[in-house]
């Protein structure tokens, strides 16, 4: 039985070398470890361990930027901002490092408005797997010089290189925020959510979970309270302001816990309704317990099953992959990895990544495994 | 049988242009000091002939470049001399719109404004809009990642941006992006959005579609100094307003305003600033008090607030048309489009002011405040022998705002323009990485070459000025 090095860096160098040292081995990018289990399973002899880079490295609350090494937590990040009143608009459900977060393009409701890491990191430092040292990018929100190894790294899974510093952009943290809760059904609320973005109303999420659409409001005082109540008219009889802890319910879906499998997906908008049924119906089928929550607008949903076989698990999830191939299995239960390729149909442009991981990583060191059998 | 030969079958000859006097209209883009004539100029009228095109290309080892309207300014679409240029100008369909899903699929030649126009209807409309927007097309703004004043609070092309069809360069098709940004795999989309023309050509883009805002207050805040209006600009940020657009003309720029339209400028002042706030009304009336209190606070001399609708258009008539009202004081100039942290705005134009009096030339500043993004306008003339003393002026501010800790360019890209400066921002590895990518997507390099990257031939034999490594500034190793 072979044993696994782990490398734990924290400075850039330290980074620099430990990809230069274990030149021959394997490696697993691990950063907060809420996302190891994305995709497939990758093949390694060491660990690169990303937690110890966790430093701020520079913050001007003025130009409203912030850079840090990429093992930094999100939420201590935010907690740092907040002092200024300041945040990455981001809000995941998981605990993740923000270079955890650009490799996993990951993202939580407020990608309504703000999108995802992509739209809010500014400049990367990058390391590949020979040791090579690149940044992208800067410490400007506007800067169209060079190529942007961030966009391309977003997403990566670990595959390209290591992330070792990010920069991104902030934005005001709002004086008030106010949650609208909506019970119905999600034609009903799509119908409901674009209502209320045609009417100019700009909810900063809206998300459709457990049978009701939630839609939140950011904003000044009275701009906030005058937005809810014309969503309120919009919505009718049973639409109710929610207490701020709705958005644990999101969260609990979105990251799923021991035992469950958690399926990300993204479509177009108006398919939200027929995703609604097709789940609802294909768990039912396979005696699962299934759950989802949606940001109808953005197209992203996320889809948790809970109880029932590996094999029902496998059903529901191939069932859905017929209809929407481009999904990701975030978390997986005991056993499914049996019953499930990691991925379904490649996408179009499929043989650009793969030549892109051939450029940037040629002996396949990193995450080798990750995106099997698309590449 | 020739390439050109074969190119005039497969697109037919009425669709390509090889009569030298015809091919001068494509030998430059909006940066017209650089001018190459290429051998052939093709008219596509589909994607298929522009795969057609670029599958003889590479075939023939032949470089190609794309070209929209030709509005850019830094030379992206210049042609190559042994090499044809593509125009898309033919392909100008908007192919739906679609208010369910708040996005629009168009051909690449559709002009920026189309866009909103055909989605107006709808009240939705296309948010980035760069000034040169009745004109230029989404194709050229995908190639360029192109901003525009109102990106401050909207994001760029790349925000705004789902999905592209692509030919590669070897004359295949993909998709990049989807239905949704939520997809699995690498952001190729991400990374071939602001690329130049490098990487591929686009030949259908679908596009995020807003709301319009709600409500709309736009003001001209006037200062007795370009630094005052550089510190409210500060200001107004580190409040934690996030207005659509915050501008600034100095007074160079306000007089070539007013000798080419009907100005609402004050004459006299040293700077103006427009701030304009969109969104819920009861927000955007709370922040624009705000804003105007700020102003004051920094020194504000005059406050005119948009009247109305008519108003605001003329306000934003002189900004928009300033580049080309600098025509009326001087008879040529160059455009810089450097980026610097918000913060030093005061600085870096204290800064340019010194240089342009030590350099004897005129510097006008009409530019995107709000997001540091400035465009110093040199004024020089041919004619009188200042074009290389101007030149160097306008280099030397652009790698004044990377000193500062900003970029080369905040919207109009490298391009031709540019590439040499490259080194002074990124190292030797930071370049080489992206050419990685490059590489992955165009091995033979036949896609717009000579553009964004440096190289021998075009920067000459030097190597590129010294730029410290990051493992450098970290003091972990030694350049003797």
């Amino acid at each position: 039985m072979s044993t696994v090095t782990t490398y734990r860096p924290s400075t850039l160098a330290e980074l620099r070398d430990a990809l230069v040292d274990s030149e021959g081995e394997r490696v697993a990018i691990a950063g907060g470890g809420s996302a190891a289990d994305w995709g497939g399973a990758p093949q390694y002899d060491a660990v690169l361990d990303t937690t110890g880079m966790s430093g701020l490295i520079s913050y001007n609350p003025t130009d409203m930027t912030v850079a840090v090494q990429a093992g930094m937590p999100l939420a201590t990040l935010q907690e740092t901002l907040a002092e200024n009143a300041q945040w990455v608009a981001l809000d995941p459900a998981r605990a993740a490092t923000v270079g955890g977060l650009v490799a996993t393009a990951d993202a939580g409701p407020v990608r309504h408005t703000f999108g995802t890491s992509r739209d809010s990191v500014i400049g990367v430092t990058v390391v590949l797997a020979d040791g090579t040292v690149a940044r992208s990018g800067g410490h400007v929100i506007k800067n169209v010089a060079g190529y942007d190894l961030a966009k391309l790294f977003h997403g990566s899974l670990g595959t390209l290189g290591v992330l070792a510093e990010v920069v991104l952009r902030l934005h005001p943290r709002p004086a008030a925020t106010a949650t609208l809760a909506v019970p119905c059904d999600a034609a009903e609320a799509f119908d409901l959510g674009g209502r209320l973005i045609h009417a100019s109303l700009e909810p900063v999420a809206v998300e459709y979970c457990a049978g009701r659409l939630l839609a939140r409001f950011d904003g000044t005082a009275g701009g906030v309270a005058d937005r809810l109540r014309r969503a309120r008219a919009l919505a009718g009889p049973d639409a109710a302001e929610a207490p701020a802890h709705v958005w644990d319910e999101v969260a609990a879906v979105s990251d799923g816990s021991d035992g469950d499998t958690v399926v990300r997906l993204g479509t177009a908008p108006d398919r939200t309704p027929s995703l609604t049924a097709l789940i609802a119906r294909e768990a039912a089928a396979h005696a699962v317990t299934a759950a989802m929550t949606s940001s109808p607008f953005a197209g992203a949903h996320t889809v948790r099953l809970r109880g029932g076989t590996p094999a029902a698990h496998a059903a529901v999830v191939t069932a859905l992959r017929t209809e929407y191939p481009a999904t990701t299995v975030c978390r997986w239960t005991a056993g499914l990895r049996d019953e499930l390729p990691a991925w379904g149909a490649p996408p179009p442009a499929v043989a650009v990544m793969r030549a892109v991981k051939h450029a940037f990583d040629p002996d396949d060191r990193l995450g080798s495994g990750r995106f099997a059998p698309w590449f | 049988m020739s390439w050109t030969s074969e190119l005039a079958e497969v697109l037919g000859r009425e669709n390509v242009i090889a009569d030298p006097a015809r091919l001068r209209t494509y030998e430059c883009d909006g940066l017209t000091g650089y001018r190459v004539q290429p051998a052939m100029v093709v008219l596509p009228r589909s994607a298929e002939e522009v795969a057609a095109a670029v599958r003889v290309c590479a075939r023939h080892g032949v470089p190609f470049v794309a070209r929209g309207a030709g509005t850019g300014l830094s030379g992206g679409a210049l042609p190559v001399a042994d090499g044809i240029v593509i125009s898309l100008q033919r392909l100008r369909r908007v192919v739906e719109i679609d208010p369910v899903n708040l996005r629009a699929v168009v051909e690449p030649g559709v002009t920026n404004l189309d866009i909103s126009r055909a989605a107006a209807p709808y009240g939705l409309y296309y948010a980035p809009d760069p000034s040169s927007q009745q004109v230029c097309t989404i194709g050229g703004n995908v190639a360029e990642n192109s901003g525009g004043a109102h990106c401050l609070k909207y994001g760029f092309t790349v925000n705004h941006v789902l999905a592209a069809e692509v030919v590669l360069a070897d004359g295949s098709v993909t998709r990049l992006g989807g239905d949704s940004p939520q997809l699995p795999g690498y952001d190729l989309l991400g990374a071939f959005v602001g690329s130049e023309g490098t990487l591929g050509i686009v030949t259908q883009v679908t596009v995020r579609l807003l709301a319009t805002p709600a409500a709309v207050r736009t003001m001209v805040a006037d200062f007795a100094t370009v630094a005052g209006a550089g510190d409210a600009v500060t200001g107004i940020i580190a409040a934690g307003i996030v207005p659509a657009a915050v501008e600034m003309l100095d007074n160079l720029a306000i007089q070539a305003v007013a000798a080419s339209t009907q100005s609402v400028y004050t004459p006299d002042t040293a700077a103006a600033l427009v701030v304009e706030l969109d969104g819920p009304p009861d927000d955007v009336e709370e922040q624009f008090a705000e804003v105007q209190e700020i102003c004051r606070r920094y020194g504000s001399t005059k406050i005119m607030v948009a009247a109305d609708a008519d108003h605001r258009a003329l306000i934003w008539k002189g900004r928009k048309a300033a580049f080309a009202a600098v025509g009326r004081i001087s008879p040529n100039y160059f455009v810089q489009d450097g980026v610097v942290p918000r913060g030093r705005l005061a600085e870096v134009l204290g800064r340019i002011a010194a240089m342009a009096d030590e350099a004897g030339i005129r510097v006008a500043n009409v530019f995107h405040a709000g997001d540091g993004n400035l465009h110093p306008l040199v004024l020089y003339s041919e004619a009188g022998g200042q074009h290389d003393r101007a030149e160097h002026l306008s280099t030397a501010i652009a790698e004044l705002c990377v000193e500062l800790g900003g970029s080369l360019s905040g919207e109009h890209g490298i391009g031709a323009d540019k590439a040499c400066s490259m080194p002074r921002m990124f190292g030797e590895d930071d370049l080489a990485t992206m050419l990685r990518l490059r590489s992955a997507f165009d091995p033979d390099g036949l896609c717009n070459p000579g553009k964004v990257f440096p190289t021998p031939r075009l920067c000459g034999e030097r190597p590129g000025p010294y730029r410290p490594h990051p493992l450098e500034e970290a003091g972990v190793i030694e350049r003797l």
